[in-house]
């Protein structure tokens, strides 16, 4: 599955308080043309959940997203909410009034993709992606049912569900205790590997970003930009001893370093 | 004493509030009984009481004056409401998920909430006479000033991630609100509908002042010009008794279809 994404010379301005212009991306360009595992790193606040929904085509609320430059997906220009990328929030979005099932089979509600299946597919395709992240047997329950850690799979399972070329994730793990957190990254990292797609992580969380990433890139707080763009080949799942190894401490230490350069202001977090 | 958080038990609740109405009683009995309000004022309860059994039941005509006159001011009620329903929450929920229907109707429709409803009686005489559609219709407008902004605030009141998520997975914008926003509204939309409601029973009797022929508003009204102090208590009770009775059933049906909502 080929998919390509195209960030040319991104710039995006708030208006803040004072009446002034706050620019939070100044001319980011970014290419993606491999259905690989891209994590998205910068300390909070540096615009990288704004670049994420700029891929996605969701505007935050009365927002020009992106004020000038373009995300072009396969080549064409992106303006709004288009088929091809599904977002997954930290928040879950989860449907309390809905069982897990429900919740999971909801896009097919939807027109746009309603018609594309028959019932006997869709059916199908909610009982693989429930199996495939561990929920078969709580599909009759409603959420408030769940832990968080189920909550995010059933979030997870609605994305996947359509089987998008594009999944965009705004530090879905972020609200997870420690524990849920590394069975959600081993779980995410199975996904990949059995239904590859795009994915564009979004993280504050160092270790997180080389526990999962197939590519790293850092990015700096106000304005952003590109500070750090590599890749790593190490197989997923990613053993401790891969982890404590000295490069990727050192890589680690390097990205400390960038982040901390970059700005004081932001905050990032090391996991262990 | 002074707690907000402390919960009582159930038991305990029962209690004080069972305490409380009995010393309103009791001090009720105290002034009627020993004559210190005289009875033209202020019945005493066992009155009161009797009068009810007297209106239950009217041996000369075979018929019960009370039955009749609550059956018509229910069946008002019923009526407005359904209108209220049927016309007040599409309109709620167009302005909660639409701002520029929004900016449109609020000027005309907020200020109504303080506006003083019974002034406008006359105008309704005038256009639609005297007969039931004034009185239903006198009914739907007291309701619907305060139903419509209550269910624009509770579309409002959603929590915005589900309309983005929904747009996201590839909604039209009156898809999202349809089928993620509009749920999540619901156990407020309901909330706003019992208000609605509740709002109705208190201009029943106004609503059958005019024209008074049935209802117990008319009752009232009757009861008062013949100085029947006992039969007027005796038909605000009944009405009070209503509107709680109508008021539990809504909370139970409420509770029962959005049952998601409090756990």
């Amino acid at each position: 599955m080929t998919v390509s994404i195209s960030l040319v010379d991104i710039v995006q301005e708030y208006p803040d308080p004072a009446g002034g212009v706050n620019r939070v991306v100044d001319g980011l360009n970014l290419a993606i043309d491999a259905p690989r595992l891209m994590m998205l790193l910068g300390p909070s606040g540096c615009g990288k959940s704004t670049i994420l929904r700029m891929m996605g085509g969701v505007r935050p609320h009365g927002v020009q997203t992106p004020t000038s430059g373009e995300v072009q997906i396969d080549g064409v220009p992106c303006h709004g909410p288009h088929d091809d990328a599904v977002m997954v929030f930290q928040q879950y979005a989860n449907r309390p009034d809905l069982t897990v099932w429900d919740n999971v089979a909801f896009p097919f509600r939807l027109t746009l993709w309603r018609d594309r299946f028959t019932k006997a597919e869709r059916e199908q395709r909610v009982t693989e992606i429930l199996d495939a992240v561990g929920l078969s047997d709580q599909a009759a329950l409603h959420p408030h049912q769940l832990s968080g850690g189920q909550n995010q799979r059933v979030a997870l399972a609605r994305a996947l569900v359509l089987r998008p070329r594009i999944l965009l994730m705004d530090e879905p793990f972020g609200a997870l205790d420690a524990q849920t957190r590394e069975e959600m990254q081993h779980l995410l990292g199975a996904l990949h590997r059995d239904q590859p797609c795009a994915i564009v992580f979004v993280t504050h969380d160092v270790t997180e970003a080389l526990l999962l990433g197939d590519r790293v890139v850092v990015l700096s707080a106000g304005p952003a930009k590109v500070v750090d763009d590599f890749a790593l080949s190490e197989a997923r799942p990613r053993s401790r001893a891969w982890q404590q190894s000295t490069e990727v401490q050192a890589l680690e230490e390097r990205i400390l370093g960038h982040l901390h350069a970059a700005d004081g202001r932001g905050q990032v977090r090391v996991s262990v | 004493m002074f707690n907000p958080y402390r919960a009582l038990t159930p038991q305990q609740a029962r209690t004080l509030g069972g305490a409380g109405m009995a010393a309103v009683l009791l001090a009720w009995a105290l002034l009627s009984g020993t004559g210190l309000v005289s009875p033209v004022k202020l019945p005493a309860p066992w009155d009161v009481a009797g009068a009810l059994v007297q209106l239950s039941w009217d041996a000369q005509r075979g018929t019960s004056p009370l039955l009749v006159a609550t059956l018509w001011s229910c069946g008002r009620v019923l009526a407005a409401g359904l209108l209220v329903i049927g016309l007040g929450v599409p309109l709620g929920v167009a302005m909660g998920a639409s701002p520029r229907i929004n900016a449109v109707l609020s000027p005309l429709i907020d200020p109504f909430r303080s506006a003083p409803l019974v002034a406008v009686l006359p105008i309704l005489v005038m256009w639609l006479g005297i007969g039931e559609a004034m009185k239903v219709a006198f009914l739907f407008l007291g309701a619907v000033v305060y139903l419509v902004p209550m269910v624009r605030d509770a579309v409002r009141a959603v929590p915005h991630t589900f309309y983005t998520s929904a747009v996201d997975l590839g909604a039209t914008d009156l898809e999202a609100v349809r089928l993620a926003v509009l749920p999540m509204a619901m156990p407020r939309i309901a909330d706003a509908v019992t208000v609605g409601v509740s709002v109705m029973w208190t201009y029943i009797t106004v609503a059958e002042y005019v024209n008074a022929e049935k209802g117990l508003g008319q009752l009232i009204q009757n009861s008062r010009r013949f100085s029947a102090m006992d039969q007027v208590f005796a038909g605000i009770f009944v009405i009070i008794a209503l509107a709680l009775i109508s008021h539990t059933l809504m909370v139970a049906l409420r509770r029962r279809l959005y049952a998601w909502e409090t756990s």
